[in-house]
């Protein structure tokens, strides 16, 4: 090769880097025919000055080039991409497996590895204190979890346990359960993170190694099924967990399913009217990740009196809050909020409550409504929205 | 391990704290070291000698020695005007071999920090950067340095048995500088300096200085949401009043009020102040994140059902735009108040 050739600019393929990159990924992007589909879609084309090229980068993956672009960090992996590939290309997968070849480089943004250290010393993302996480209790006297005793752990999560915001959702779940007399129990302090975060910022080692300490925690409090407060924890517990320790591990369910089957089974009764009008806002890690968009509707349909509008993107197709990804850790630039957006299709389906059943959504959307100094829009999660028809003496163990 | 060039046989029983200084005056951490380094050096009975670079600062050597030098050792050259880090590691490694104390202190200034990793590698020894304490036993003669990691969640106490010098860098405002005494007596050493501008790569150009805001190290922390409605001119001067400084909640930031690096919280800055005082805050998760670590938090808002008071040690319910320039009055009527 003449001298001179190989400038900045050059590409230089690295086999050991491509092959690390298979091996992360699973070769999800081996499959891709570089169509764009993907880029069309992403809603960050809509949100920002110029498209975010998805398709490149399954282009740099199917390669093993690095990318150290900041575009790689504004992916929310909310799957709207994947949704329409018609290859079936695991996008997100992808784009962790290029995150952590930047992990591996130290050229993270800012804040990330504080997030991870965190998990690592709090046993939470959130740089909370480990001995405050059943504080979100209260007076609730909630049992701490009995195999032979319980039907129902309630595995509640990092978020729901510090933010105060998403303790209402929790305290609400309890209070439906208790309605539904179901017998349940969690694992107070002892709660172990199911270490969603880092595994969305790309960091699967880590990830990894918190899967086993949490699932082996699990089998000692022997947990089999859990039901989960964040679609986060869920799709972790139930895609990512069987990959890191075994087929058929655990069963995981999302709370909105758990009380979906419990109205089936006309164990939990809505029947306090509810006339507000409502629209759901379906959380990525539920609907496109888990395909769940039946069970938050059928709980608020179940509701007398509630009046379910759709906002313009519904179900499969709903626009992302934001928060995935390990954006909750980033800060994104105003006017490039997803969830502005969002509450803005909310105000235009006419709707009073914007309802969603994941935490990070409901932090994301209560920003930006607060954010638009918007009057005429609360957020709710469908927890708080159930426990208003429940009949008022059953609402509550306070 | 590679040996240091002088070792523990060799090393005199002295300790050794380097004297920043700008335009003939010491830096803060500069005299924090004298005070530590003095108390350390009576405890076990050695000398504790100043090292003094710069251009026409021979006038500093007795303020030095009223802080509790016994020697300074004073380089004096117009090379050495400003800091270049070409001229300061060449002086100061000089100056250590000729010297070969036990111990060299620095402040974990940026420019304390540039020079004590430079003579570190050159000197072969080790290096404990940003200390928190230090520790001098008199039986073993071994520094011990108290290294915190981790934001604070780990100490780690670190020695250095065989190397020498003990080098130590110590962050700013962890040790209280000691009182003058006049009556001190002490030597000062007049040190050859061999410097051209050859030997020097750095050029000056300009020098400006910047308003520079670190809000993770301030005393006190006056931090406004939007309740303030933007009039930060009243933070700033409720912040200058207590020796503080202050910053801001996600939406003023958003809306333009005031500039991104004051943004506390989750995606901002984690201070540790003293005192928080919360102005027209709600109290969002991601924000609290920020000032959970103070020591005391100061709430005021108008809404008795805000989340922040369940964060704070003292809530004021009322209006900040009251309640603040009140407070601001009462403060100037006092005079300045430090918190730190």
């Amino acid at each position: 090769m003449a001298k001179g050739m190989i400038d900045e600019d050059s590409v230089v393929i690295d086999d050991e880097r491509w092959l690390e990159l298979v091996e992360l990924t699973n070769g999800a992007a081996t499959i891709c025919y570089q169509c764009g589909a993907c880029t069309a879609i992403c809603p960050w084309g809509e949100a920002r000055e110029g498209t975010v090229s998805i398709r490149a980068m399954m282009r740099q993956a199917q390669l093993g080039l690095m990318d150290r672009s900041e575009e790689l960090w504004l992916c929310t992996t909310c799957a709207q991409c994947e949704a329409h590939c018609p290859r079936g290309v695991n996008i997100a997968d992808v784009i962790r497996g290029l995150r952590y070849l930047v992990w591996q480089q130290h050229q993270t943004p800012k804040g990330l590895p504080s997030l991870l250290w965190s998990i690592h010393w709090n046993n939470n993302p959130w740089t909370q204190p480990p001995s405050l996480r059943s504080a979100w209790v209260g007076d609730l006297h909630i049992p701490i979890y009995d195999p032979g005793q319980h039907e129902i752990l309630l595995y509640v999560g990092c978020t729901a346990s510090y933010d105060r915001r998403a303790q209402q959702v929790a305290r609400s779940l309890v209070s439906l359960f208790d309605a539904a007399d179901t017998s349940f129990g969690f694992l107070g302090d002892e709660e172990p993170c199911c270490g969603e975060a880092a595994l969305s910022v790309g960091h699967k080692p880590y990830f990894q190694e918190i899967a086993a300490d949490t699932f082996h925690r699990f089998q000692e409090k022997g947990v089999r099924h859990l039901v989960t407060i964040s679609p986060h924890c869920y799709d972790v517990f139930r895609n990512h967990y069987p990959a890191a320790m075994g087929q058929n591990c655990l069963e995981a369910h999302h709370y909105t399913q758990c009380l979906a089957h419990l109205l089936r089974e006309e164990r939990l009764h809505l029947d306090n009217p509810v006339e507000r009008r409502v629209t759901f806002h379906d959380p990525c890690y539920l609907s496109r990740h888990n395909d769940e968009t039946a069970a938050p509707r059928q709980i608020l349909q179940a509701i007398p009196g509630l009046k379910l509008v759709e906002m313009a993107h519904s179900g499969i197709d709903a626009l992302c809050c934001g928060g995935g990804g390990g954006r909750m850790w980033l800060e994104t630039e105003p006017g490039q909020r997803f969830a502005d957006r969002r509450v803005q299709e909310a105000l235009a389906a006419e709707a009073e409550v914007i309802v969603s059943a994941c935490p990070f959504c409901i932090a994301c959307l209560e920003d930006s409504v607060k954010a638009q100094g918007i009057q005429n829009l609360v957020v709710m999660d469908v927890a708080e929205v159930a426990v208003l028809a429940l009949k008022t003496e059953m609402s509550t163990r306070e | 391990m590679v040996a240091s060039l002088y070792g523990a046989a060799e090393a005199q029983e002295t300790i050794w704290v380097f004297l920043e200084q700008e335009g003939g005056v010491l830096e803060g951490v500069s005299l924090e070291l004298l005070a530590k380094g003095h108390q350390l050096a009576e405890g076990v009975g050695w000398r504790l000698s100043g090292l003094l670079l710069g251009n026409e600062v021979g006038d500093l050597a007795t303020t030095i020695i009223a802080q509790g030098a016994d020697q300074v050792i004073l380089a004096d050259h117009p090379l050495l005007e400003v800091f270049t880090i070409e001229a300061y590691a060449a002086v100061t490694f000089q100056a250590l071999m000729d010297h070969m104390p036990s111990v060299f202190l620095l402040g974990a200034t940026p420019n304390g920090r540039d020079l004590a990793g430079r003579l570190a590698v050159r000197l072969r020894t080790g290096l404990n950067a940003d200390c928190t304490d230090l520790h001098l036993p008199s039986e073993t003669g071994v520094l011990v340095s108290e290294v915190s990691g981790f934001g604070g969640g780990v100490l780690a106490l670190i020695e250095m048995q065989k190397h020498r010098p003990q080098m130590a860098t110590i962050r700013p405002g962890v040790f209280l500088p000691g009182e003058t005494d006049h009556g001190r007596e002490g030597e000062i050493v007049n040190m050859e300096v061999a410097l051209n501008t050859e030997m020097i790569h750095t050029q000056v150009v300009e020098r400006v200085v910047g308003e520079g805001v670190n809000l993770s190290q301030v005393p006190v922390l006056v931090a406004g949401g939007r309740g303030i409605e933007g009039d930060f001119d009243m933070m700033r001067q409720l912040a200058r009043l207590l020796g503080g400084d202050f910053g801001a909640t996600r939406p003023p930031v958003d809306e333009g009020h005031i500039e991104r690096e004051r943004q506390i919280g989750q995606t901002g800055v984690v201070c540790r102040p003293k005192v928080a005082i919360c102005c027209g805050i709600s109290g969002a998760f991601h924000f609290v994140v920020g000032i959970q670590e103070a020591e005391v938090v100061i709430a005021i808002n108008s809404d008795p059902d805000a989340p922040i008071f369940d964060y704070a040690d003292y809530c004021i319910v009322g209006d900040v735009h009251q309640v603040v320039p009140a407070l601001i009055q009462e403060l100037q009527r006092v005079g300045e108040v430090s918190c730190a």
